[in-house]
């Protein structure tokens, strides 16, 4: 306690010699200046706060133009847990599709051949990208199970079959009916979750049955946000709307304020 | 988020530029650029780098105090630790007394042929 006392007093003594000099500067004043001062006080300077501006980098094509050849790239995330394979082809036009399991990818011959793969967990379809995950959360080299979905993928597309099951297609809810199921699980089930931790959900954009959500506040900048979307919001998403497909954040963690885990 | 050893900005200026100096904020900290060359007047480039030596959070280019500068394309060159240096493009955009635009991005994930 007296070393606490000890360390405050210090402080008290440092702050000291300043202090006479606002003293005889008030004293020298009238009274009724002296209610007025606090006006008078110029305000603490704080630094501005800009505005920051996101543009898109001009991304340049990853495939050399007219090739006829299929030409495949794949690119495992950062954490491993995932591999995006983009094709010079279009494999599903203006939609995308969750494949779950072997049998969700009944009639869709792209799904189909990359299930036939024993690794191979979960699949997605979108425009001309293939997403998969794998079953064995512990290998994260990808390049052995990549080279054989680069094959499956050629496959299907060289044998021309239906990629995508046409039910599927038929079947594919409008953007407002996607809007709503999403929009009505982010207010139910995501913010009220989230808002613990002082962090919102936003649905950004609807294209097609692709959804493009923001998260911000506490979510913003926090290091446990990859775990929140992919476990959380995601298996919300997918249970609430079952035919929702692609699920893209846009959130610049960069630019988080008030990250709740950071 | 990977160490930057060093960045080079390119900016072209359109119709609307500025004779004040050029800033950068490299994690909230404003700063001027390194090594500068040519100006951010009308239809001029300006080039200017920093050595960072620090890991980066953030990174934006900062407008002008007073008046509007019309950019037209910035280039940036990034040296990183244990990375492949790298060079990013952005497009057309206006800053202000009010606005900066973000010019970071992480080194590209790597890819490969399958």
């Amino acid at each position: 306690m007296n070393f606490i006392k000890r360390i405050f007093s210090g402080m008290k003594q440092d702050v000291e010699p300043e202090s006479p000099a606002v003293v005889e500067e008030t004293e020298s004043s009238p009274v009724a200046e002296e209610f007025s001062e606090p006006e008078t006080e110029p305000a603490p300077s704080f630094p501005d706060v800009r505005r920051v501006l996101q543009i898109p980098a001009i991304s340049e094509s990853i495939f050399p133009e007219n090739s006829d050849a299929v030409l495949i790239k794949a690119q495992p995330s950062p954490t491993g847990d995932q591999c995006l394979f983009t094709v010079n082809r279009s494999l599903m036009n203006g939609h995308s599709w969750y494949f779950v399991d072997f049998e969700s990818a009944a009639e869709s011959a792209l799904a189909e051949a990359l299930f036939c793969l024993e690794d191979v967990e979960t699949v997605l379809v979108c425009e001309c990208t293939v997403t998969i995950t794998r079953k064995d959360k512990t290998l994260v080299d990808w390049v052995s199970l990549a080279k054989e979905v680069g094959a499956a993928i050629r496959g299907a597309l060289e044998a021309g079959e239906g990629l995508i099951a046409e039910k599927i297609i038929a079947d594919m809810p409008s953007e407002d009916e996607i809007r709503e199921g999403i929009q009505k699980v982010i207010d139910v089930e995501v913010n009220p979750g989230v808002a613990g931790h002082g962090g919102n959900i936003a649905l950004m954009a609807v294209r097609g049955n692709s959804v493009t959500i923001q998260m911000g506040g506490g979510c913003q900048g926090c290091s446990a946000a990859d775990l929140t979307l992919k476990q959380g919001i995601h298996t919300s998403f997918r249970k609430a709307v079952p035919k929702v497909g692609a699920i893209f954040d846009e959130t610049d963690h960069t630019a988080g304020l008030n990250p709740f885990f950071s | 988020m990977p160490k930057v050893n060093t960045f080079k900005v390119t900016v072209q200026t359109g119709q609307q530029g500025m004779s004040e100096p050029v800033h950068f904020n490299f994690n909230n900290h404003k700063m001027e650029f390194q090594n500068v060359s040519g100006s951010a007047e009308p239809g001029k480039n300006f080039e200017g780098n920093f050595e960072v030596n620090s890991f980066a959070h953030s990174l934006t280019l900062i407008g002008p105090e007073s008046g509007k500068w019309e950019i037209e394309k910035i280039s940036v060159e990034y040296d990183c630790e244990n990375e492949k240096p790298y060079t990013v493009q952005f497009g057309a955009i206006t800053l202000d007394e009010s606005t900066e635009v973000n010019i970071w991005q992480d080194p590209p994930v790597p890819a490969f042929d399958v």
